[in-house]
């Protein structure tokens, strides 16, 4: 197993969140108020996007709209990756012509991600606004996308992994740093 | 979905597959199919990727919804068929094979009519080789769309009683669609005249019949295949009236299914020969689902594929 060290324990995630939610709630929620949509990536900005609606719901009574979104088609690595990525279910129940949207992943890093799923958002109509939101903001991006909203900001180098774990897919929440020069020769297969 | 890792950089027969990675196929395939009913029909998938039709044998529909799915993957593609290719000049299939490797291909998709054809390639080549026909072996691409279609529409293809009627032994179709039906945990049923379906095939795990109403007594699902002219030249069978009157399924024969059933075919239908006008145009009919869901079928596999080529 490759080393892995906690770096935010539940209470972490938990400030983490909130700070998001509150950054969402000031720009859209307080004066004027602007309907928006959330947008999960998968897989960890599934969660955390529902999360986030719940929180926001419950300070503002507002419940912004969830939809799901799979970059897998729409990645640049297929065919360099040594696992092929698993596809996951997009679910997009509104049009997303002229809405507001926010865009939740867990963490912000290359940027590949995000750009792959502006494809994939730009691909189901032209949306209105697009805002990101980010639990974990670690640096090393190589495109030039930022995040609105920030959970944290870990300073990480390049060759580690950061990896957010929720209670709803890995039984606790917790954000821990990897070490894959320490993983084990069966896992490099 | 749970976690699967797909590791293939070819598809050559249902055979080769397990239910596991059938069960990944189609659960992959079910977001390809979403991205034809979008506005933008076309994922970049597949850009920069150079996918090479070669049809050594003629195919209409499996190399449009192939080439269909290539497009939407905005892979680039070149269509070589038979008459055109240097294998009437005299080279072997491997030459012209490595030919179109050396042009920097990513994936072949090949229909040939010598049965492993693509297994002998497969591990000369670093281009993926996917199965669109070979000879009467398998065409595993219908038996995914077959397999899809069924799970669609049921939810779950274990413990479904399926019905294939018709010209197993010269059928690639039928021999997928009962190893990828097996696999999956239905009772699969053959049917047709003793000339062309022998006893043999219950080596496979599967029920002969020659008698149309018994093989689809309670069926949950009836696959009819094409009776093709030459076979009843080639003395199968005496006419294709006759097939028609014994194995025909029609709206007497239909009575004897589940009232939920299915009722398909791998197209062309020879209509009033394998099945009753009446019935492929009726509500049982998911014979034109069948052609929506290959194209989804193969975009999954054609993306699963290219995923593991390693250039």
């Amino acid at each position: 197993m490759p080393a892995k060290k906690e770096v935010c324990n539940a209470e972490g995630v938990d400030a983490a969140v909130h700070k998001v939610a509150d950054g969402i709630i000031s720009e859209f929620l307080d004066c004027p108020t602007r309907e928006f949509a959330i947008i999960g990536i998968h897989q960890q900005g599934v969660p955390l996007a529902k999360r986030l609606i719940s929180i926001i719901e419950s300070k503002t009574g507002y419940s912004p709209e969830l939809a799901l979104l799979d970059i897998s088609m729409y990645r640049d690595d297929i065919g360099v990756r040594q696992n092929l990525p698993q596809i996951n279910e997009t679910l997009i129940p509104f049009d997303v012509n002229d809405k507001v949207v926010i865009l939740v992943d867990d963490v912000l890093s290359s940027g590949r991600t995000i750009r792959a799923a502006l494809d994939a958002l730009t691909d189901y109509g032209r949306p209105g606004l697009i805002r990101l939101a980010v639990l974990v903001n670690r640096g090393n991006h190589e495109f030039p996308i930022g995040a609105d909203y920030t959970g944290m900001t870990l300073a990480v180098p390049v060759e580690r992994k950061v990896a957010v774990e929720f209670v709803e897919s890995d039984g606790q929440d917790r954000v821990c740093i990897i070490d894959w020069k320490k993983r084990s020769s069966q896992e490099d297969n | 979905m749970g976690k699967f890792n797909w590791t293939k950089k070819d598809l050559l027969s249902i055979y080769d597959l397990s239910a596991e990675e059938i069960s990944f196929i189609l659960d992959t395939a079910e977001e390809f199919k979403k991205v034809s009913q979008r506005n933008v029909k076309k994922v970049p998938a597949l850009r920069g990727k150079t996918v090479v039709n070669f049809f050594v044998e003629p195919s209409t529909r499996t190399r449009m919804s192939f080439e269909l799915a290539e497009q939407r993957l905005s892979a680039d593609i070149i269509n070589i068929s038979a008459s055109s290719s240097s294998l009437k000049k005299g080279e072997t299939l491997l030459d012209t094979i490595r030919n179109i490797e050396a042009l920097q291909a990513d994936l072949i998709v090949m229909r040939h009519s010598a049965a492993g054809a693509h297994a002998m390639l497969a591990d000369k080549i670093s281009c993926g080789i996917l199965n669109a026909g070979d000879g009467a072996h398998s065409h595993p691409t219908q038996a995914l769309l077959d397999m899809f279609t069924i799970r669609e529409k049921k939810g779950s293809i274990k413990g479904l009683k399926v019905a294939i009627v018709g010209d197993i032994l010269h059928s690639r179709v039928a021999r997928s669609d009962a190893w990828g039906l097996l696999k999956l945990g239905a009772e699969v049923r053959l049917a047709g005249p003793s000339t062309l379906v022998p006893r043999e095939f219950e080596a496979m795990g599967v029920k002969v019949y020659h008698n149309l109403k018994e093989a689809v007594e309670g069926a949950d699902v009836v696959n009819l295949l094409r009776i093709q002219h030459e076979r009843q030249q080639a003395g199968f069978f005496p006419s294709t009236g006759e097939y028609a009157k014994f194995f025909g399924l029609n709206e007497e024969t239909e009575k004897y299914l589940k009232p939920d059933a299915l009722i398909m075919h791998p197209g062309p239908i020879n209509r009033g020969i394998e099945l009753a006008s009446s019935l492929a145009d009726g509500p049982r009919s998911v014979i034109l689902e069948q052609v929506t869901n290959g194209l989804a079928v193969r975009m999954a596999i054609l993306f699963l594929v290219a995923g593991c080529v390693k250039k």
